[in-house]
């Protein structure tokens, strides 16, 4: 009987082994190998047309850290991610709260909400460069009939306009991810602890900081992580609306990135730059994933 | 309850806000050219007019893009959700050493960003000569649909109870059986809601069409659709409205028909991680 489960136990394993084969493959393929060559082409200058290497050893690295392109880049991206991530937290939650409510065609309006999230970015910067456009744009003219501005403004050619821009479609974008994660949220919190604080005596507000929000933290730590992962490393967004323009002005580290390998024609050294940024990226990354594997294993 | 009417006014207004840059588009579509350049702009069309589509389906490769886009996000899914099923199964229900590690590396790749796996990815799929067809935006494609789909998949797995797998073995059928029979039904939704996001992700894909894709024949619509912004000298907004809306009908199919199944998914992947 011992035997014969270790045998079963063993047969087991190996169909296991088996089902997991086909994703090891293709992981090994298309996700490991790239992601070691690309820390091996780093170490390299390559010259794209010819794709023609030679060894500069960390070269690469010592020039990029040299370089005031990175650092701005580096700070562009901060800007960027720190904007709109408060920006979507702060919408997410209060449009959240607001569609929690019972509202006149709640799921209508759930589903208007959650658009934007499922649109091509490409679709979204196509319709916000139309309502951006300096002419004939519906945003300028707007403006102008309310008051708020006297002249036609140039959203995306012009700083600081250009990020802020930026943020904003990038906030208009995402939001619907936080609505969505904090709705779900909201659902489950037993109606009595509002029942209980509505006897105490609390407010709408008081019960909003004292129920509400320490209910939703764990959400909301998981939801920024998240969010703030993703929205470093945007790049279509930043890319399609401004190019990295004026100038750099608007220009991450992904925009460098594929600058640097596509346009200038050096492989070595936007490996070196999308290493670099990976290592940052990291932080965040083993943050999210022990806090994943904490929740798992509780 | 003049409350409650001010409060749901107050919602309303925001959602409409949030939603008007669609409806924008929606309107732009269908003014014709000239329209577009009055002043006040008109809030809804004067005349209606289906011209732009018309002239997008006839004087542009919009179709081309559009069967393009099909092909490859279908295949995309079908691969990735046919490997990451089996996957999930794997990594949930079976016992081995690596498994842990491997659940991690999944959810590692699931972060990682596209520019860096992008250049070794270009030289390696220029090597093999195979640039400038679906099939290489489809491996490309795998790098970030197939993490997505397994840590997917793999709560949705976790989610079935383990008694009605050992029932099915204390009956008698093999492992691969009480999979087909029990495991399979049980996962269905799970399974197509994983296969709806993949679509979304693999039909918005942006940046892995740009750089490995390079002539109208297979070029999906993304970089299709950006290609005639960039292109065309005097930029035609009517045109590029209907091409958007056009590019998200199949979209809002997948969206309206299927709403509780991507919530679901929201609940499962996207959210507790």
């Amino acid at each position: 009987m011992q035997a014969s489960q270790t045998v079963l136990e063993r047969r087991y394993a190996a169909l296991g082994l088996l089902l997991i084969a086909p994703t090891v493959l293709v992981f090994c393929a298309v996700i490991v190998y790239p992601l070691v060559s690309a820390i091996y082409l780093s170490l390299f200058s390559i010259f794209t047309p010819t794709l023609q290497g030679e060894w500069v050893g960390l070269d690469n690295y010592r020039t990029l850290l040299a370089k005031d392109e990175f650092w701005s880049s580096l700070v562009n991206n901060l800007i960027w991610t720190v904007g709109t991530l408060t920006l979507q937290i702060l919408l997410g939650v209060g449009m959240a709260l607001v569609l929690h409510q019972n509202i006149w065609f709640r799921s209508l309006a759930r589903s208007l909400i959650l658009f934007p999230y499922f649109i091509s970015t490409v679709v979204a910067v196509l319709v916000w460069k139309w309502l951006f456009n300096d002419l004939y744009g519906i945003l300028n003219h707007l403006m102008l009939a309310v008051g708020m501005i006297d002249m036609p403004v140039d959203y995306l050619g012009t700083m600081p306009n250009a990020m802020i821009s930026v943020i904003l479609v990038g906030a208009w974008k995402f939001f619907p991810f936080v609505v969505i994660a904090v709705l779900a949220r909201l659902q489950t919190i037993p109606d009595a602890l509002y029942e209980a604080a509505r006897i105490d005596g609390a407010g709408p507000i008081a019960r909003f900081f004292d129920v509400t929000l320490p209910q939703l933290r764990d959400v909301l730590v998981v939801i920024i992580m998240l969010r703030a992962i993703w929205d470093f490393k945007e790049f279509d967004m930043i890319y399609l609306l401004t190019g990295g323009g004026p100038i750099t002005s608007t220009q991450t580290l992904p925009l460098l990135v594929y600058k640097e390998a596509f346009a200038l024609n050096q492989m070595g050294m936007a490996a070196a730059y999308a290493v670099v940024m990976m290592l940052i990226m990291l932080v965040f990354m083993i943050v999210y994933i022990r806090r994943t594997r904490q929740e798992a294993d509780t | 309850m003049i409350r409650r009417v001010a409060f749901n006014l107050f919602a309303w207004g925001i959602v409409l806000a949030v939603a008007f840059p669609l409806f924008w588009m929606l309107v732009t579509s269908v003014k014709p050219q000239f329209e577009l350049f009055r002043r006040p702009p008109t809030f809804l069309p004067e005349t209606w007019t289906l011209e732009h589509y018309i002239r997008l389906i006839q004087d542009t490769p919009f179709l081309t893009y559009f069967k393009n886009s099909i092909i490859l996000s279908t295949a995309t899914t079908l691969v990735v959700v046919a490997i990451s099923t089996l996957g999930a199964y794997s990594l949930v229900r079976f016992k081995y050493r690596g498994r842990e590690s491997l659940a991690f590396l999944v959810l590692f790749t699931y972060l990682l960003p596209s520019v860096v796996l992008i250049i070794p990815l270009y030289l390696m799929l220029v090597s093999m000569g195979l640039s400038n067809t679906i099939f290489s935006l489809v491996i490309a494609y795998t790098t970030f649909a197939l993490p997505y789909a397994l840590w997917l998949l793999r709560s949705f797995m976790a989610g079935i109870p383990e008694d009605l797998e050992s029932a099915a073995l204390v009956d008698g059928a093999s492992r691969m059986g009480a999979f087909v029979d029990v495991i399979l039904p049980q996962l269905l939704p799970g399974i197509i809601s994983t296969a709806l996001f993949t679509f979304i992700l693999s039909w918005n894909e942006y940046l892995y069409a740009l750089v490995l894709v390079n002539s109208d024949s297979a070029r999906p619509l993304t970089t299709g659709v950006m290609n005639m912004l960039v292109s065309s000298f005097n930029i035609e907004w009517s045109l590029l409205m209907a091409a958007s809306v056009m590019m998200s009908v199949p979209l809002i199919i997948v969206f309206a028909f299927l709403q509780s199944y991507l919530t679901r998914g929201f609940g499962a992947g996207g959210v507790k991680g």
